[in-house]
């Protein structure tokens, strides 16, 4: 391969960041989105920036990998985060059973928590359920779903990396078995073009399969998505997390003037049909206003869905128990097709530890060692994206 | 649940291919509580793969996704098309910017006065809600969620492109409250000659944000102060 052949790089959020992590390391980058940045799975989220703890139970890894990304994210886009800390809540006897395992695991993955007086919680969120039977701080945050990532984009250009919204990929470029560049369409003008690569890397999320399956690959993806709706009204100050392995109606994510319901979850076929089920809505308030009564008197004022790409685990059916673990294949190995590596599965508050591992395994494939410097580079903030040429 | 049939009139414009802008027709079944980006994602998914709109999180917090509705600035997302009462509804880009493609306009000139390094977020009020940490400050995102809106209706920006706007002078009046180190030198810059002289106390800002910011206000209180300062 010659030296920094061009990568490119196709999707949105975790693809900011690697395209942000390849240009720190001296390669050249174009990243093509079919659409908006971020308008595909990214940007929906509903802004939690994990602790870790919704993990601990039943996803360790996840759990403590949330937990350094929160930190690390807390420091390099700072204005991109309210940083309030979070609440889980036990509202009955089920709850209260998993409290000692859920403090023993948090402090187990090192996501410092600390128990607080029932009457010390209702001081510090007035809002919440007054039968609370227990709640446990934790350190939460909120991210804003867009603005962050949106700090990746800007360094990631201010550092060279070629940006291109509004760019559908529509065929792989082949040479005998190696991927070796994307055939695209520019929805502006309609117009095809090729771009030549030394690597293809397929970040596409939920629609990473379409991508991969351009090359006759078939990749072990379950798109799952989930329904999210927020109210007028910021209801309380920090994350509300109801203190239960993770299931739907679980959670109140506060921002701004806003607070959001989440989530709901199934299993899909195609990425694309997210058409919200009806009775997803009355469930999210009936289960959110468990946690902070006052939701029940609210309306809703949006309501949206978003595709998880998570990866396939056996027989694993219940969309909650499937890890939000993330894996990188290298096609050449895994496949026999050169020139592509495919993301699969992750989440929002660990993108830049996706691209750390991915832009890693790319070294290793290009022969270079050059370390990882996202970690401690503080972004720029996401308004340079529209401020440089 | 309610069911209508609703016309859309859509602005389309690709440079070179679709040039000058047409609008174009579309029948859609517009079930109740369905948004105008609601819509916009059916049409590219099922009808027209390249129609373009800025769109990110579906929950009027990015600001991505302004434009036209029947004539007036409204984010798409939390527009409901049967709330409008119309029987064709008419989509346009923002006015006043460029434009890439569709209902897609380009943000450059939007950020051309909002620094970059201006905090975007500021102290959440505790009120009722509950109390900080001792030793912490509890802490929110800014409530502009820079969607372009106000610049696009305000009728002084769009023949005078060099006057900054009502976003950028909001912009201007948040950071001198969060800064008072900076306010002298942040008043100075909205009394030049791009600023707050060119406002023509139209209202329109204040009208159609859909983030309750009320630019005009804020223009108001930079007015006061500019002539405070003069000698």
């Amino acid at each position: 391969m010659p030296e920094f052949e061009h990568i490119v790089i196709i999707g949105g959020g975790v693809g900011g960041a690697l395209a942000h992590d390849l240009a720190l390391r001296g390669f050249r980058v174009t990243l093509v989105e079919k659409g908006e940045l971020l308008s595909g799975t990214t940007g929906r989220h509903h802004g939690l920036l994990h602790s870790g703890a919704r993990y601990v139970l039943h996803d360790p890894d996840a759990a403590r990998e949330c937990w350094q990304e929160n930190r690390i994210l807390r420091r390099i886009a700072a204005q991109a985060i309210e940083p309030n800390g979070g609440l889980f809540i036990a509202l009955d006897e089920r709850d209260l059973s998993f409290r000692e395992a859920f403090l023993d695991r948090c402090r187990f993955a090192g996501i410092p928590v600390d128990p607080i007086p029932v009457s010390q919680a209702l001081a510090m969120e007035a809002a919440l359920n007054p039968t609370l039977k227990a709640a446990v701080k934790v350190p939460d945050a909120v991210m804003d779903a867009w603005r962050l990532p949106m700090h990746f984009f800007a360094t990631a250009k201010a550092n060279g990396a070629t940006i291109r919204n509004f760019t559908e990929v529509t065929a792989l470029r082949m040479t005998g078995r190696a991927v070796t560049g994307v055939e695209v369409m520019d929805l502006r003008t309609k117009s095809t073009s090729a771009i030549a690569a030394g690597l293809v890397v397929n970040a596409a999320g939920p629609w990473a399969g379409r991508i991969a399956a351009m090359a006759g690959i078939r990749i072990p993806l379950q798109p799952s998505p989930g329904v999210m709706v927020s109210v007028q009204g910021r209801l309380t100050q920090r994350v509300i997390n109801r203190l239960q392995p993770a299931g739907e109606g679980d959670i109140i994510v506060p921002q701004r003037g806003l607070s959001i319901l989440g989530t709901t979850a199934w299993l899909a076929d195609d990425s694309d049909t997210v058409s919200v089920p009806p009775d997803h809505v009355p469930r999210l308030f009936d289960l959110c206003r468990v946690l902070v009564p006052a939701v029940g008197g609210l309306k809703p004022h949006a309501v949206w869905s978003a595709s998880r790409p998570l990866l396939q685990s056996g027989e694993a059916a219940d969309p909650y128990r499937i890890s939000r673990s993330f894996d990188c294949f290298d096609h050449g190995r895994r496949d026999g097709v050169e020139g592509l590596v495919t993301l699969i599965g992750g989440k929002a508050t660990t993108m830049r530890a996706m691209a750390e591992k991915t832009a890693d395994l790319i070294c290793q494939k290009t022969g270079r060692l050059i370390p990882c410097r996202t970690r401690e580079t503080l972004l720029l903030p996401y308004r340079c994206f529209w401020r440089s040429a | 649940m309610t069911a209508r049939t609703v016309g859309f009139r859509i602005s389309r414009y690709k440079p070179s291919h679709i040039d000058p802008p047409r609008f174009e027709s579309y029948r859609i079944e517009v079930e109740e509580g369905m948004t105008v980006l609601d819509v916009l994602e059916r049409i590219r998914l099922t009808l027209d793969g390249s129609l373009m709109y800025r769109h990110s999180c579906h929950h009027s917090s990015c600001g991505t996704c302004a434009c036209l509705v029947n004539g007036v600035e409204r984010l798409a997302c939390n527009t409901r098309v049967l709330d409008l009462g119309t029987d064709t509804v008419r989509l346009e880009p923002l006015r006043g910017f460029e434009r890439a493609g569709d209902l897609t306009v380009r943000m450059e000139t939007f950020y051309r006065d909002i620094e970059p390094g201006w905090s975007y977020l500021k102290p959440s009020a505790p009120s009722a809600h509950g109390e900080a940490d001792s030793g912490t400050e509890l802490l929110r995102f800014e409530a502009c969620i820079e969607c372009g809106c106000c610049v696009s209706a305000c009728p002084a920006s769009r023949p005078r492109p060099d006057f900054m706007g009502p976003a950028a002078l909001a912009a201007i009046h948040n950071q001198m409250a969060k800064n008072p180190p900076d306010a002298d030198e942040l008043l100075q810059l909205a009394g030049s000659g791009r600023g707050e002289r060119w406002c023509e106390r139209a209202l329109a800002c204040s009208r159609v944000c859909p983030a309750g910011v009320n630019p005009a206000r804020l223009i108001a209180d930079l007015r006061r102060e500019i002539k405070k300062s003069l000698p």
